[in-house]
């Protein structure tokens, strides 16, 4: 298994299509996802994008799946960018942006923001609709743990949105005995607040275990093997801590 | 016709009123509805009490092995029994049922006497020797077929090429304009059929097809006075135009139980009446006759008796159309031709019924589904559809362009014009069969007969795709003219010995006849002519000589994915088939049409079925209708309905069915996401000009708890190919196909 970087960077390797993805952004989404990841999550439930499919294709060629779903994107709904990290994928989104702008199709992108905030990744992320950007952690030294990432990076990205008034939704996975009490909640709303982050929205997700058997495909370790999932009950609960904590920082 | 003048008052006088024509008094009276479901009323005592009895009812059937009580001492028809009750004469507002108590089964052997036979033992019963005398000296059209059957059409029906042909059972899917009873009454539209009658007797030359013409205007005659007789065994005289709601939907009521009094056709659908009923409620309301809260109770109660109609019918039956259904197909909305939705208060109150009674397989609710509808209707119906997975969409501005704006649906996706299009019924043929027959040179792969001429022997090295496909059609073009011509046998012998007089007698005498095909097994063929062609399909033979398996080597696409590359392969295969039927002429001047239809009738074919080129292996169920094969939909729920929406409907008229399951969660977040996302979705299926949708958001785990513990879910509903079953009422094979397809759930 190769780690992407041989791809033309006219062409993307996809992973999948969702033609029917209701939860990422607004209205009908097509979903794109994209291989390859600067991360490795240890609650990742889709380690099998951070290898190289072989299914590379152009933007014309997505474009052309894509505007077959335009009867179905009223009230908001359009393509999402995800992964994998799609912005690794930069050169691609922004040839296809001019591609959708004919068909009238807009698009959102979802993202760990762990990539360098080149021009052309503002570029993709001024074209967007709504950037939605993963807060994994709080603190530097955790992030490094449970992501191998640099903290700095999505921050870098978040406040970009910020400063450029882009509709910005955050999202945290919460996993069982990983970032699941009321402290941590606050420590996220504390994190985001502090660092002026401007958002719509700011959803909780709960950690599940319907992507363990690709690590059984993969033959490679899920470190988080032993972890069950997170009880809806406690996700709203969580959600509900954080949306109260919200409204004290904003107030 | 001065009674008219009370009956009418108030309407908006136009064409309708000298000549029979309910399209025009509609679209000149209704009120369309622009506004939210807030209006409605939920059910009232006296509905709640009725519905208490119907629960227990339904109950003791269930516990009865489905079938609560046959009368077998005589043949039901339209006056063979004296009125019946739901709870009581003072309670039951709606009155009528078939015989003397609810749920009670008539026998009716004018089709078979020998399923009859069969379906009274199946349960229990034995036929009494009087109705067995009387049918000794008369044929049944069972009996006509197979007089007139040649042997190559028994063979196809037995090796299963040819299937579920209503030869044994009664046809159905005819659609009495029941409103005509009430807008007119009944002394005019006797009186309209017996001038028919003189002016058709007054033809210089009485060739065959008119002496037929006659002689079935004397039957419909004969049954529209007998109709007014089943109306005063309840009191009520109906000679005369409804004048208010109560009798307008009493009235539409009692033509439609007449016609299940005297028919036990597969599909008895009662045809576009919501739109039609509001004008009457509306106009009593304005009258401050009526309230809404007792216009809903009418509307209840015509539901609740919709929903107790039965009849009695034979296992090998059940097993092509599972859960007993009757097939009450009520459509509603819809556009009209000049652009005005027609939904109105009545298209409301009807969907409410599935609150205030429960979900319900029966009537079986159709919402002819327009870009033009309000959006409060269409989220409304979002809604519903969420809630209780009991209603199917349909795309009228589809419909619209071929059928007008006062059509109808019968049984599941047959579209005909309200009282001007009857239609004969043909079943299915099995494509997939006829494909591995094509590779075994015209021989059944299961019993080894020469079933077709025989034709090209296929060698053991890899199939081209060009000589398959060129041999497949020559063997479609044998099984067109095959078909047509066993189809015509039928309906000869049907109108011969089971002529559907009441329902007849509510058409135009001059109707327009369409001849039904349908074919199953439509993606098994399509993916297994796309295997042939992008992979490396290799046959395998068994002792005897015959392909009965294959060996597949790489991917090929899979229809259900949006990709052109298998999609059109299908949309070809089609519209040759059709062409192919179409050179053949059908009975009574037929228009042919064809569907891409099974109801549940999947799994029997697929149990037909050797092993397929697309991976199947022999006895696994097909998928429904027009349904891409179980998982192999890998690009979502849209890429899915894309692929089917590609079929031309022009070339299937009679209906292209899709079922589509998907999981609450993947449909969005919250119930408002959700109904949003439904009518996108619906908005954006049916502008790519496909036809069908069937809708079912439910989990997966619900299902299988419910197939391992049926008294969990008592009443749990499900859309399967064009119309609604109580799961419970399925065999476990059934279930556990409905289980294996498909779901769209989130990742």
């Amino acid at each position: 298994m190769r780690e992407p970087s041989t791809t033309r960077c006219d062409m993307a390797d996809i992973h999948s299509f969702e033609s029917f993805a209701a939860l990422d952004g607004e209205g009908i989404r097509y979903a794109v996802f994209f291989t390859g990841c600067p991360l490795r999550c240890a609650y990742c439930h889709n380690p099998d994008t951070w290898f190289r499919s072989g299914n590379e294709m152009t933007a014309e060629e997505v474009f052309n799946k894509i505007r077959r779903f335009k009867p179905y994107f009223r009230n908001g709904g359009g393509v999402t960018f995800s992964g994998g990290e799609p912005l690794l994928n930069s050169v691609f989104i922004n040839e296809m942006f001019d591609l959708l702008k004919n068909e009238d199709i807009g698009y959102c992108i979802d993202t760990s923001g762990s990539v360098e905030l080149t021009d052309g990744v503002k570029r993709a992320v001024d074209n967007a609709d709504m950037i939605i950007l993963d807060i994994k952690f709080y603190d530097a030294g955790k992030y490094k743990l449970y992501t191998g990432g640099d903290i700095e990076k999505p921050l870098a990205l978040g406040r970009y949105c910020t400063e450029k008034g882009k509709r910005l939704v955050l999202r945290t996975v919460i996993a069982p005995g990983i970032n699941d009490t009321n402290e941590d909640v606050e420590k996220y709303a504390g994190y985001v607040s502090e660092n002026g982050l401007k958002f719509e929205k700011y959803e909780l997700l709960a950690f599940h275990t319907m992507g363990f058997f690709k690590y059984d495909n993969l033959k490679i370790r899920n470190p988080l093997a032993g972890t069950p999932a997170l009880e809806a009950e406690k996700l709203d609960e969580l959600q509900k801590h954080l949306n109260e904590t919200l409204k004290v920082k904003e107030g | 016709m001065n009674d008219n003048r009370i009956a009418w008052r108030s309407f908006n006088k136009g064409v309708w009123c000298d000549d029979i024509n309910v399209s025009n008094f509609i679209k000149m009276n209704y009120t369309a509805y622009n506004g939210d479901s807030s209006f409605l009323e939920g059910p009232t005592e006296r509905t709640k009490k009725e519905m208490e009895r119907v629960h227990e009812l339904l109950i003791a059937e269930n516990e009865k092995g489905g079938v609560l009580n046959v009368d077998t001492s005589k043949v039901i028809t339209i006056l063979s029994h004296p009125a019946g009750y739901v709870v009581d004469k003072d309670t039951d507002i709606i009155v009528g049922l078939q015989t003397d108590e609810p749920l009670k089964r008539g026998v009716s052997p004018f089709a078979g006497i020998r399923s009859s036979v069969k379906a009274c033992n199946a349960y229990g019963y034995e036929m009494s020797d009087k109705i067995k005398d009387e049918f000794t000296y008369r044929t049944t059209h069972n009996t006509g077929v197979f007089r007139a059957y040649t042997e190559t059409m028994k063979k196809a029906r037995h090796a299963g090429i040819l299937t579920g042909l209503p030869d044994a059972y009664a046809r159905g899917r005819i659609i009495g304009d029941y409103r005509r009873i009430a807008l007119y009454g009944m002394d005019f539209l006797i009186e309209k059929k017996k001038y028919d009658k003189d002016k058709l007797g007054e033809k210089e030359f009485l060739d065959d097809e008119t002496i037929h013409l006659l002689e079935d205007l004397a039957k419909q005659i004969e049954f529209m006075y007998q109709l007014k007789e089943l109306a005063l065994l309840y009191g009520y005289d109906i000679s005369k135009p409804a004048a208010n709601a109560f009798e307008a939907i009493q009235w539409l009521y009692f033509g439609y139980l007449g016609a299940v009094k005297e028919q036990n056709g597969a599909a008895n659908s009662i045809g576009r009446i919501a739109e039609f009923m509001d004008i009457y409620i509306e106009r009593d309301i304005k009258e401050d006759t009526l309230t809404e809260q007792k216009a809903q109770e009418l509307i209840d109660d015509l539901v609740i008796k919709l929903r107790l109609v039965r009849h009695l019918r034979t296992p090998e039956y059940n097993d092509l159309f599972a859960g007993d259904p009757v097939w009450v197909t009520l459509a509603l909305a819809g556009v009209t031709n000049e652009g005005k939705h027609m939904v109105s208060k009545t298209s409301y109150r009807v969907l409410n019924t599935l609150y205030n009674l429960g979900s319900s397989a029966e009537p079986n609710i159709t919402v002819l589904w327009s870009e033009r509808l309000p959006e409060n209707f269409k989220k409304f119906c979002a809604k519903v559809s969420i809630d209780t997975d009991s209603i199917q969409y349909e795309n009228d501005d589809l419909m619209r362009r071929m059928y007008g704006d006062d059509y109808a649906i019968a049984c599941c996706v047959s579209a005909m014009k309200m009282g001007k299009q009857m239609q004969f019924f043909g079943a299915r043929c099995n494509l997939a069969k006829i494909l591995l027959m094509t590779l075994n040179g015209g021989k059944d792969e299961i019993a080894g007969d020469q079933i077709a001429p025989e034709g090209v022997v296929f060698g053991d090295e890899v199939l081209d795709f060009d000589k398959v496909y060129t041999e497949y059609k020559n063997y479609l073009k044998w099984l067109a003219k095959l078909y047509v011509n066993t189809m015509n046998i039928i309906h000869y012998m049907h109108d011969k010995y089971a002529y559907e007089r009441l329902m007849m007698s509510l058409h135009d005498t001059d109707v327009e006849r369409l001849m039904a095909f349908g074919v199953s097994g439509f993606s098994v063929a399509v993916d297994s002519l796309s295997a042939i062609k992008y992979a490396k399909v290799y046959p395998v033979r068994d002792e005897r000589g015959l392909i009965t398996d294959f060996e597949i080597k790489g991917n090929f696409p899979k229809y259900g994915n949006d990709d052109d590359r298998v999609d059109l392969i299908g949309k070809d295969l089609i519209e040759y088939f059709y062409r192919e039927l179409c050179k053949t002429p059908a009975y009574r001047g037929a228009k042919h049409t064809l569907s891409i239809l099974t109801i549940t009738s999947n799994v029997m074919y697929g149990r037909k079925t050797g092993s397929t080129p697309d991976g199947r292996k022999a006895g696994e169920p097909f998928a429904p209708g027009a349904n891409p094969m179980h998982g192999r939909d890998a690009e979502g729920a849209l890429a899915s309905l894309n692929s089917v929406a590609k079929l031309d409907y022009a070339c299937c008229r009679d209906g292209i069915s899709n079922t589509f399951s998907i999981t609450p969660d993947a449909l969005g977040k919250s119930e408002d996401d959700r109904i949003e996302h439904l009518v996108a979705m619906l908005d954006g299926y049916f502008l790519q000009d496909a036809h069908h949708l069937n809708v079912n958001v439910l989990n997966r785990e619900k299902l299988v708890a419910a197939m391992n513990d049926p008294t969990l879910y008592p009443s749990l509903t499900i859309r399967v190919s064009g119309y609604a079953v109580n799961f419970n009422k399925l065999t476990r094979d059934k279930q556990e196909e409905v289980i294996a397809r498909t779901f769209h759930h989130a990742m």
